[in-house]
């Protein structure tokens, strides 16, 4: 696989006694990329991205970032290393406000967190650090607001905003807009992406079930299906195959429908 | 971020203190005498809710820890001749630090009720041990705890009750003075951020970068530490270290005066522990049947004001600010 | 060889007892998740009350032989408490498993007081009517009738409520409600109901137990915060939730009692707790629990 792999899986297999959930998963992941992973449920998806995130180790194969293997290393030091995971179900710290959840991460990654006794109000460089990270997201005006008072979508912001606040160099996001009207999706992805930009960050990876988004944000879509990777193409390669469209997003576009991409030209 | 503390929290803290202080003075030996264990409670409430209202981490064995704080006086006043009473707090909480670190490392991969029924287990364990090995622990009777001297000076003309309402009520004040500001300081700190956000979503908290077996693991140690300090207060003021010191309802009383005083609040232990002193010690005069009383009046909290005195204050006081 | 069989006898009766309280224990928690401190406070309930029912029925003029089936009624009827304490208890149901921990213990309180004052603070006890009953003889050894009955009780209530939680169409909607409260609230689980069959069912374990242990031993108010340390360290063993770890971890909690009492009486309560600790380290949901963490 290339060097420049940020993040890379060779021949991952994953095997829960008779059941294979991942069969022979190999893809790579560079500086610049915002690949996307996508296919049916069932295919394969979490645990794929569960392996990526160093949670399952993989029966058979490899998964590394930054070139270190990090079979099974478990979120902690895998956020120390420097990839964030933001998921699907909204996590929060339902007590503490919009400024103190994400001055978590800033202290994780200044790695401040065994200073016993020293003062947390009184570092002005950490809470600008909340405030810069907080703006990106539109949450300035709601740092001490109480997180469990927010709204569905702020807490989902303020999730994402806390995974960015690690300066990670890779984030995962899982199903980021779901949840979310689709009026707002296009303009939390817009945010996501810029955000990225701004902090950093190096690549993204990127799991939707919504073939939109996937066709206007990323650079790469990975396509699983029954635990194996069906297709590993650019958008416009992607959607201009139609069975593996048909596969990915359903039977409603059959064969019947050959050349048909049920509209979602890039 | 309410850190830095407001003037009024300030404010009332200093009069706080200043009427501790002036209480000898003011009030009856007798209540006088019922501070005394009302401080070492303090101080060990102040340890036991680092782990249990900001860490989320209910124990049911921190008396585990206030009987090593006894016994380690009675061993260093009476068998090792050590009557520092400076050393004898400083040893007691090490002690207890180290007594901690198996149990912690072993009751920390488990949460929320295996934790408490784990952490009983191990006060009982060594309440039995105390209580049977009587060659070593003195057994039932326990082991006297001998008078210790305060900054080197030995008070050997004072008697007993002047001792300890004097001199003795002094040192007790400064040490839970600068062991609340020093406990204020962890809490308010990076890792006491940490801490709460364990507290609040272990999972979540992780994938933040936050070390929460390790944490969960120092934080442990601190309130063993807090609590042996506060045993150490108890067996001199006592004279006596007694198994049941560490026996699973001493360490439920622990958690009944955390609860009343208000778990989410830092000063709710401090109310709690001396709300509950004199609340025992009027009902053990006022009826045999005080145990049925404070029970009413733990369910009736748990019920109706789970979050305590402190919380009732707290409303009080947003009412009185809206008007 | 009297003296091992003498220990194992030993062991196996305090098993016995122990193993219903630590079922009433492990249904509680099994299907409603609350951890009841107050167990040992239903045992001595039953012990205390148990002892006042055979002087009744002596006073009324009922014949000695008739103890058993007198404590064993007693212990079923007292059951009763537990509806009103579940009633209590459903105020903090929706709360933080802490709260309802420290209910359980302010309940331990109450109780300890209503103990001295319906039966003062002396120990009481049934003298040797244990003995009453006579010996039976097992080959060569013999033993005391009334343990061998308890025992043989303590095995008809295992299977009948392993029966009951397997076979019966109740026993499956209390399995289904321990495995998931909303799903079986969906499909039609009466919850409210089957928390307090539930509950009292654990309480009637728990008085039954009691009961029955009186005419071996003496009745004290130590025992409700003494038995919660025996009870504990057998569903730790077993596992939380499991009847299973409830016989296993009884058997193993009662044996090693009675072996450290007869070797090396200083180690009695120690060596179950170095036990649970070992099982711990090894497994750390005890013998048959599900890992939880």
């Amino acid at each position: 696989m290339s060097d420049t792999a940020l993040i890379e899986t060779i021949g991952v297999k994953k095997a829960y006694g008779d059941f294979v959930a991942l069969d022979g998963v190999s893809l790579a992941v560079a500086a610049g990329e915002t690949v996307a992973i996508v296919g049916p449920n069932g295919a394969g998806k979490t645990t794929l991205v569960n392996v990526l995130t160093g949670l399952l180790k993989p029966t058979e194969g490899v998964v590394r970032f930054k070139g270190e293997d990090i079979a099974g290393i478990g979120p902690v030091l895998l956020a120390q290393r420097g990839m964030a995971r933001a998921f699907q179900l909204v996590h929060i710290f339902p007590a503490l406000t919009v400024a103190e959840t994400i001055a978590v991460a800033v202290v994780s990654h200044e790695r401040q967190s065994l200073r016993v006794v020293a003062s947390l109000g009184k570092n002005r460089a950490l809470w600008q650090r909340v405030r810069d990270v907080a703006a990106i997201f539109g949450l300035d005006g709601k740092l001490d607001s109480t997180a469990r008072l927010l709204s569905q979508g702020e807490k989902k912001l303020l999730d994402i905003a806390s995974a960015f606040a690690l300066v990670p160099e890779v984030i995962l996001l899982d199903e980021p807009t779901s949840g979310v009207s689709s009026g707002d999706k296009h303009a939390i992805m817009r945010t996501l992406v810029d955000a990225a930009q701004r902090a950093g960050v190096k690549a993204i990876l990127l799991v939707e079930h919504d073939m939109d988004l996937v066709a206007e944000y990323s650079t790469r879509i990975v396509a699983l299906q029954g635990g194996k990777v069906l297709a590993d193409r650019a958008p416009d390669a992607f959607f201009a195959d139609p069975e593996i469209v048909a596969a990915i997003v359903g039977k409603r576009v059959g064969r019947l429908a050959a050349g048909h991409t049920a509209g979602r030209a890039p | 971020m309410k850190d830095a503390p407001g003037r009024v929290l300030l404010v009332g803290v200093a009069i706080v203190v200043v009427a501790l202080a002036a209480f000898p003075k003011v009030a009856s030996p007798y209540y006088t005498t019922l501070v005394l264990p009302a401080f070492g409670y303090a101080i060990a409430l102040l340890g036991f809710n680092l782990l249990f209202g900001f860490t989320g981490l209910l124990s049911f064995g921190h008396a585990l820890f206030v009987a090593i704080g006894a016994y380690s006086a009675a061993v260093l006043t009476g068998k090792l001749g050590v009557k520092s009473f400076e050393a004898i707090v400083l040893v007691a909480g090490i002690v207890a630090v180290i007594a901690a670190l198996p149990v912690a490392l072993l009751a920390v991969r488990y949460v929320r009720i295996f934790f408490g029924i784990l952490t009983l287990a191990f006060g009982m364990l060594f309440h039995s041990f105390l209580f049977k090995f009587y060659n070593l622990t003195g057994g039932d009777t326990g082991m006297r705890v001998l008078r210790p001297t305060l900054f080197g000076t030995d008070f050997k003309e004072l008697d007993k009750t002047t001792f300890l309402i004097g001199p003795y009520y002094y040192e007790c004040l400064a040490l839970l003075v600068v062991l609340a500001f020093a406990m204020w300081r962890i809490v308010h700190s990076p890792f006491g951020l940490h801490l709460a956000a364990i507290r609040e979503n272990p999972r979540k908290a992780e994938y933040l970068g936050v070390r929460v077996h390790r944490f969960r693991l120092l934080a442990f140690l601190i309130s063993a530490f807090y609590g042996a300090v506060g045993g150490a207060i108890l067996g001199v003021n006592i004279g006596q270290a007694d198994p049941e010191l560490a026996y699973w309802t001493h360490s439920g009383e622990l958690v009944f005066m955390t609860v009343l005083g208000g778990f989410a609040s830092f000063f709710g232990p401090l109310l709690g522990a001396f709300t509950f002193i004199f609340l025992k010690s009027e009902l053990m005069g006022a009826t045999e049947y005080w145990r049925f009383f404070l029970g009413v009046t733990l369910a009736v909290i748990v019920i109706a004001f789970p979050r305590g005195l402190m919380g009732l204050a707290s409303d009080a006081w947003t009412k009185a600010v809206r008007r | 060889m009297t003296s091992f069989f003498d220990v194992l006898i030993g062991g196996v009766f305090h098993a016995s007892v122990l193993f219903l309280v630590a079922a009433g224990l492990q249904l509680v928690f099994g299907v409603q998740r609350i951890v009841n401190l107050a167990c040992g406070s239903f045992y001595a309930l039953g012990a205390y009350f148990g002892i006042s029912a055979v002087g009744w029925a002596t006073a009324g003029g009922l014949p000695t032989w008739t103890f058993l089936p007198v404590l064993i009624v007693s212990g079923l009827v007292l059951g009763v408490v537990g509806l009103p304490i579940e009633r209590l208890l459903r105020t903090v149901y929706k709360r933080d498993e802490a709260f309802q921990l420290l209910l359980t213990f302010a309940l331990v309180l109450m109780f300890q007081d209503v103990l001295r004052f319906f039966w003062g603070a002396n120990p009481k006890q049934l003298g040797n009517l244990s003995m009453s009953y006579g010996k039976v003889a097992l080959g060569d050894v013999s033993l005391p009738t009334y343990n061998v009955l308890v025992m043989l009780a303590s095995v008809a209530i295992a299977v009948s409520l392993g029966w009951f939680l397997q076979r019966t169409r109740h026993g499956r909607i209390l399995r289904a409600t321990a495995e998931n409260r909303e799903m079986a609230a969906a499909l039609g689980a009466d919850v409210r109901r089957i928390y307090a069959s539930v509950f009292t069912l654990g309480t009637v374990l728990g008085t039954v137990g009691g009961a029955l242990v009186v005419p071996t031993a003496a009745a004290s108010l130590d025992m409700p915060v003494e038995l919660v340390v025996e009870a504990f360290a057998v569903v730790v063993i077993g596992g939380l939730g499991s009847m299973r770890g409830a016989l296993v971890g009884a058997l193993v909690v009662g044996l090693t009692r009675a072996a450290a009492i007869s070797f090396y009486a200083e180690l009695e309560v120690l060596a179950i707790y170095l036990i649970v600790i070992v099982v711990l380290v090894a497994r750390p949901a005890g013998l048959f629990g599900k890992p939880v963490e």
